[in-house]
């Protein structure tokens, strides 16, 4: 294989893995606590992508870098709204049910806002590049590659990785999801309010599947459909890594999308076949995934 | 200081408990011994608020049946659950210390709570630094004594604490109650039993429930 293909297929999957890490890491960390599988978890992407690009479209024209933190601020509101709302109306009255029904429940929750969606931007696709076009290009040995892509999507993620470690291990909040993903019944009895957890929980989780949709946003042009593609691959590396493992969604995000990135340059009609296959081999050997661990299951 | 009146739990469509009443005085230790599957850990799960129950439960006075289940540890609750449930991405320490923290109490408070689960189990000391995923199944009933003493003010709940444990264990568990008894004369002490053999000893009540009924 040529080089630069090959140090293209690396930017590629490296840049793609970040994202991808982004939207599964909060799909694993909603299910590690709140034991929820969330379909529409899709949807907080595709919402963190169209709300970024209305916002930076809107402060470009002031000062095109106002569109860094526009991505940012897009991340947060999707997050803290979208998500606090979906958790508050839609999920919290379903905790109780069987999972099946809230697997169905949160795909019928998924299928509204892909509809509502489409309402509020529509379906033409909208572009709203700014943010790569401000930082320069970079030369890997010869081969020249967006710093947005290959440097700040990678940064950011490595950073959410050792900043939800930090916060999970060394603050008090942290803890308190911890304790509650471990025991919601223990947790209550020392005083911890568990369904004021899971909002947190899911806020923090959907804003970083929304923090990915806005980041990817200035690098590609926003179509509906497109938290449909996320949600099922960030469900393939969730499921590949363990569900509820942070590191190992990371480690697994990478595998996958490096596998992805080389499979478009080499063999392009497998690039939806490969995330899958390498989900179903590892859960037949591995039907706990990579890093997950067997939980005896309390009745 | 602790009321049960009438209480009523059912749980998936079975009654679990039928007009359970009882009147534990300030500073009594009470034994609850009862076969398995008689209500002894639904009765104590009924006082945390774990349950959906019907009538009415007391605490100092207090109807406590509206508050939620997250706010009665702040009354002055501890709970020790049967199998432990120790949080086993923590320390023995951080396992002791997280209800002070949850409960925002400050660094002077926290540090005598701390002492005296420490006084009243000095094993946990030596134990303090290990994960407490890696303790044995008798230090872990101590931790969650520890861990409910942190918080338990005015009643402490403990829940088949002698089940599994080695006699040695036993031993020492039961001294540390001694110790706690001994130290504490105001707080309510219920314990739930299955041998009453076991908690003859030192509990000045004894109420047994057969078929969620106390006889």
């Amino acid at each position: 294989m040529d080089s630069t293909i090959v140090i293209l297929a690396i930017c590629d999957g490296i840049s793609y893995a970040a994202l991808v890490f982004l939207v599964s890491v909060g799909l694993s960390l909603i299910f590690g606590v709140l034991r929820i599988v969330n379909v529409a978890h899709g949807s907080l992407y595709a919402y963190g992508a169209y709300m970024a690009a209305t916002l930076s479209l809107l402060v470009a024209p002031i000062s095109p870098w106002l569109t860094f933190p526009a991505l940012l601020v897009a991340s947060v509101l999707v997050g803290a709204i979208v998500g606090g709302l979906m958790e508050r109306f839609l999920l919290r009255p379903v905790y109780h049910l069987e999972e099946v029904l809230q697997l169905l429940i949160t795909f019928a929750v998924f299928m509204i806002m892909d509809n509502l969606q489409r309402m509020i931007w529509g379906v033409q696709p909208i572009f709203a590049a700014e943010p790569v076009k401000l930082l320069p290009n970079i030369s890997i040995l010869g081969v020249n590659y967006t710093s947005y892509q290959v440097l700040l999507l990678p940064l950011v993620a490595v950073i959410t990785l050792f900043g939800l470690r930090y916060f999970l291990r060394y603050t008090l909040a942290g803890s308190i999801i911890m304790a509650v993903t471990e025991d919601r019944e223990a947790a209550t009895a020392i005083g911890i309010d568990a369904r004021r957890v899971f909002l947190i929980t899911f806020i923090i989780g959907a804003s970083l599947a929304a923090l990915g949709g806005a980041l990817a946003s200035p690098t590609t042009s926003l179509v509906p459909g497109m938290g449909t593609d996320m949600i099922v691959l960030s469900f393939a590396v969730a499921a590949t890594a363990g569900l509820g493992q942070i590191e190992g969604a990371a480690v697994t995000a990478l595998m996958i999308g490096l596998a992805r990135a080389f499979i478009i340059y080499i063999q392009p009609e497998l690039e939806v076949l490969v995330p899958y296959l390498i989900m179903m081999l590892v859960l037949l050997i591995r039907p706990m995934g990579l890093f997950g661990v067997n939980r005896v299951r309390k009745i | 200081m602790l009321v049960f009146d009438k209480i009523n739990v059912s749980i998936a469509g079975v009654h679990v408990l039928r007009n359970v009443s009882f009147d534990l005085p300030a500073g009594s230790t009470c034994a609850l011994v009862g076969h398995n599957g008689a209500g002894k850990t639904t009765t104590v799960r009924t006082i945390m608020g774990f349950t959906t129950s019907r009538g009415v439960i007391r605490l100092a006075g207090e109807d406590i049946s509206p508050v939620e289940p997250h706010r009665r540890p702040a009354l002055g609750i501890g709970y020790a659950p049967e199998d432990r449930r120790l949080f086993s991405a923590f320390t023995v320490e951080e396992n002791l210390l997280l209800p002070a923290r949850v409960a925002k109490l400050s660094k002077d408070e926290t540090a005598r709570r701390l002492e005296r689960a420490y006084w009243v189990m000095p094993e946990l000391k030596e134990l303090a630094g290990r994960p407490a995923g890696s303790v044995s199944g008798g230090q872990g009933k101590m931790v969650a004594l520890g861990r409910a003493l942190m918080l338990g003010t005015r009643l402490v709940i403990l829940d088949e604490p002698f089940q599994g444990l080695a006699p040695v264990l036993a031993q020492r568990y039961a001294e540390a109650l001694g110790r706690l008894r001994a130290n504490d004369k105001d707080i309510t002490l219920l314990i739930t039993e299955s041998n009453p053999k076991l908690v003859a000893a030192f509990a000045d009540i004894t109420l047994t429930i057969e078929r969620g009924e106390i006889q």
